[in-house]
């Protein structure tokens, strides 16, 4: 068992996020986490990443009890992730962005980044290969010198995958990954995905493409108005009343609104 | 002695209170720390002591001269440091340093035009004394605490009950939705910035009055006075504001009754320092989390 | 040379350099995107602390001078320890109240001499001029009086400090620290998910700039002779603020133009003597209002690099094919 979440509630002020959450993630296992917009996915990242504190519950991490810990220590522990909105460092270039991923797996200081040392060149040497490999993984090896906000949209969420995987993580925290790509985009994005499981990583994934989620995810969660209403093999959940109720629902909304 | 001193602690206090609720009700609604505050407020102090000596229209004309002056300053800043700022995204602080660079102006200004030595307001209300229960209280006193404690008292029922003072609270709570709720942000947020500079020109004849001394220089200290309060307050808290600004006053007073005069004007940031440690969201804040997306 | 030797213009360059050293300290600070309005207090702590070691304890100049910066940055341990958690606006004015606390007690002891200040510190100049007639150069060389050398040498001195604070300040900026530290600045949420102590780097960042504002104090001094309250107060903080901000913070270069620009504006025209904090404050708003990013940001430098690469390209090219015609 990699990650547990377990009786997890988040409340903002009277609004209840998330409602008594369980579900664990094995190592290597890509497990999707899907729902309608609201329904509480973001949060449940911020929670795991320590970003926001649970109202109650708890989150372990290969035994590690996750609640309270900093975000960067967390990183540290082995879990990075994505953002739903980009939130890269814009003015930095690409290859920087990555480089700032490989933080907490680096150990230059002050000293060192002053007087060039031995240690420090070499590392510096090595962290720049691998970041670059990185970037050739995620296909944008030839963008390395453009600065990450002037990079396109496919791009940016590439780059956004390519500086977590430098932090090394055991575990991927993807949010939304395939939005706003098209077609041939989020195909290669699926290619990736699995790539990067190839590594040994596990991922979680969160996304409103069902083709990419029903190709991909070994087990998916479904979360409506922070509750949990399924978990189980994809195939199985795609017939679950209570899932196709949550979102043709939704799709009625939708309809209304339009 | 001690209930002595607390009636002048409230009385200081007081005044506190309402400089600190311009920068409050500014924060709340804006999300910025107007540094110019303090400038304001002391330009109101000269406005009104201008009326009252060259013009002799009496305390409460005075008091509305400096509140109107001190809103035209408001609509002028607003208009040339804090809009431009508007069109784009620019980080937190860029106001904070735009307002800086308002209130060095002001402060330069008003050296020029009043010269740098402190002047007084006409003694009429200071030498009266009266006695309730053995404690004396001056008619000055009387007045400040009349004055402040009454627009305070409007403000809260303005702000509460007026349809105006509704938009201005659903600014403050979350501008983009009080935007797609039909609020003229933009209006409301002109607004707020002469409503807070009134309240602080005000303020500044009431120092004014409380100090019978006014100096270009006492924008800066009043306003680091003013800032410590939104701190130890809470930042955007109207009650923290109030609260906050009658706790730096007796403090303050007490500090100077008991043996430390000399240091009254460190008490405030003293205050603000210990209460960061111990409770960095304010007396009266709430603590924030933003998440991540 | 006796325009060189003019001990104004000697005294100016002085100010320029200390000024530059200022402006690195705020970079050092904003570099993380923090905006401390108290490098003023720093300053004035290690200008007091190095003043009255070399006055009351006879301690010499070359280590009261890194003692007065060492206790700027306790003090920034005091502030910077509960504010750095906050945002960024808490940091802003715990800094500039600080300044304030700082004035208001060195106006209040005995041993600062209150508001008369502190004078007759020892002086840089004379220390070396001294150096230099122990030496046996009693009579100067090449025409310098041993006083207009000791002037030299501490020029000298004060540039070599500056030159290696720029040193450290652009080794910094492309290091794995300095990478944190931009992260930070661009995105400090962003930043601390992606594994960085932001904390920890901008209490580090919080430190440095402090230290740095405490060793141009002690400098400072040094070279004047004479210090009182006055020379730390809030105008003063505005106007390291102003270094930064018209210079700009991205790259270390920006600060030190400003600081440049900002100490020869008055020297240069006589009204601005006169109208200066109007043109200061003028300044702050106009350059938030169009150019945030002060004078020059990286984008500046990259089009001006770029700028000149392909003038030299052009260049050589036309030199290529002039020859090839030939
Ligand atoms: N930091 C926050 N403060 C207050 N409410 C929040 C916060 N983050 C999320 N929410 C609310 O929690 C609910 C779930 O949001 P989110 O997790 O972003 O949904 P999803 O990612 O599934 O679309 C929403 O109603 C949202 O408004
Ligand atoms: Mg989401």
């Amino acid at each position: 068992m990699s990650l547990v979440i377990e009786q997890v509630t988040k409340q903002f002020g009277g609004l209840m996020a998330l409602a008594n959450i369980n579900f664990s993630v094995n190592a290597g296992e890509i497990v999707g986490v899907i729902g309608p917009n609201g329904a509480g996915k973001t949060t449940l990242f911020n929670l795991i990443t320590g970003v926001l504190t649970p109202s109650s519950g708890e989150i372990r991490y290969q035994n590690q009890p996750l609640v309270g810990l900093k975000s960067h220590k967390i990183t540290e522990l082995g879990i990075a992730r994505t953002f739903q909105n980009i939130r890269l460092f814009g003015h930095l270039t690409a290859l920087d962005n990555v480089l700032v991923g490989a933080h907490c797996r680096t150990q230059a200081g002050l000293w060192q980044g002053v007087w060039h040392t031995g240690s420090q060149q070499a590392e510096e040497k090595d962290t720049r290969k691998r970041a670059r490999e990185l970037l050739e993984l995620v296909g944008i090896g030839e963008d390395e010198a453009s600065l990450a906000g002037a990079l396109p949209y496919g791009k940016q969420r590439r780059l956004e995958i390519a500086r977590a995987l430098a932090s090394q993580p055991n575990l991927l925290l993807l949010d939304e990954p395939a939005a706003g790509m098209n077609e041939s985009e989020t195909d290669d994005l699926q290619v990736l995905i699995k790539k990067i499981q190839g590594m040994g990583i596990a991922i979680i994934l969160i996304e409103h493409d069902m083709g990419l989620v029903m190709n991909i995810c070994d087990k998916l969660v479904v979360l409506n108005f922070g509750k949990k209403i399924a978990e189980g093999v994809p195939q199985m959940v795609q017939d679950d009343p209570a899932v196709i109720e949550a979102y043709l629902g939704k799709e009625e909304e939708e309809d209304a609104e339009n | 002695m001690f209930w002595q001193q607390m009636v002048n602690g409230i009385t200081l206090g007081s005044t506190y209170a309402l400089i600190a609720l311009g920068y409050t009700l500014i924060f709340g609604v804006l999300n910025i720390v107007n540094m110019a505050h303090g400038e304001i407020f002391m330009f109101g102090a000269f406005v009104g002591l201008i009326l009252a000596t060259k013009f002799n229209i009496g305390i409460f004309g005075a008091l509305l001269g400096a509140m109107v002056a001190g809103a035209v300053l408001g609509y002028l800043m607003e208009r040339l440091a804090l809009r431009p700022l508007r069109r784009r995204k620019v980080s937190e602080l860029a106001p904070l340093i735009s307002t800086i660079g308002v209130s060095i102006f002001l402060e330069s200004l008003a050296l020029r035009l009043f010269g740098p030595q402190a002047q007084s307001f006409p003694g009429v209300y200071s030498t009266q004394l009266f006695e309730i229960g053995g404690l004396k209280i001056s008619a000055v006193q009387i007045l400040i605490l009349a004055i402040s404690f009454g627009l305070m008292l409007v403000l809260r029922f303005w702000l509460s009950k007026t349809q105006l003072g509704k938009s201005i609270r659903a600014t403050a709570e979350n501008i983009e939705t009080a935007n797609l709720l039909g609020v003229d942000t933009q209006k409301i947020i002109v607004l707020t910035v002469m409503l807070a500079s009134a309240l602080g020109g005000g303020a500044g004849v009431l120092v004014g009055l409380a100090f019978n001394a006014i100096e270009p220089t006492m924008g800066i200290t009043m306003g680091f006075k003013g800032l410590a309060v939104l701190i130890l307050g809470g930042l955007g808290n109207i009650t923290g504001a109030m609260v906050g600004g009658l706790l730096l006053g007796v403090a303050e007073v007490f500090s100077v009754a008991y043996g430390v005069s000399s240091y009254r004007d460190a008490v405030a940031f003293g205050l603000i320092i210990v209460l960061l440690f111990l409770r960095p969201q304010g007396l009266f804040g709430s603590q924030e989390q933003q998440g991540g997306r | 040379m006796d325009f060189l030797l003019n001990p104004y213009y000697l005294q100016i360059i002085m100010f320029i350099i200390i000024n530059a050293i200022l402006g690195i300290s705020i970079y050092l600070t904003m570099a993380t995107g923090q905006l401390s309005l108290g490098n003023a207090g720093f300053m004035s702590i290690g200008a007091y602390v190095s003043a009255l070691l070399t006055l009351k304890a006879g301690v010499p100049l070359y280590v009261a001078v890194p003692v007065g910066g060492a206790a700027a940055c306790l003090m920034a341990a005091v502030i910077g320890i509960p504010t750095t958690r906050l945002r960024g606006i808490y940091l802003a004015i715990a800094t500039l109240g600080f300044g304030e606390v700082v004035r208001v007690v060195i106006l209040n002891l005995t041993i600062t001499n209150g508001a008369l200040g502190l004078s007759g510190i020892p002086s840089m100049s004379v220390m070396l001029s001294k150096v230099f007639t122990a030496m046996g150069l009693a009579a100067g060389i090449g025409g310098m009086s041993v006083r207009q050398l000791g002037n030299i040498s501490v020029i000298f001195i004060l540039a070599i400090i500056l030159g290696f604070l720029v040193f450290f300040a652009l080794r910094l900026s492309t290091s794995r620290l300095g990478r944190a530290f931009a992260a930070i600045k661009a995105d400090e949420h962003a930043a601390e998910v992606s594994g960085i102590d932001t904390r920890y780097y901008k209490l580090l960042a919080f430190f440095m700039g402090a230290f740095v504002a405490g060793i141009a104090g002690g400098l400072a001094a040094h070279i004047t002779f004479y210090i009182g309250p006055k020379d730390f107060a809030y105008h003063r903080a505005v106007e390291i603020l102003l270094f930064a901000v018209l210079g700009g913070s991205d790259v270390v270069w920006g600060p030190l133009l400003g600081s440049l620009i900002l100490t020869l504006l008055p020297e240069v025209l006589r009204f601005a003597t006169e109208y200066r904090e109007m043109i200061y404050g003028g300044i702050l708003v106009i350059m938030m209002a169009f150019r945030p990013q002060g004078l020059i940001s990286e984008d500046t430098l990259g089009f001006w690099q770029k700028k000149l690469m392909s003038k030299s390209e052009a260049s050589t090219q036309g030199e290529i094919s002039r020859r090839t015609t030939r």
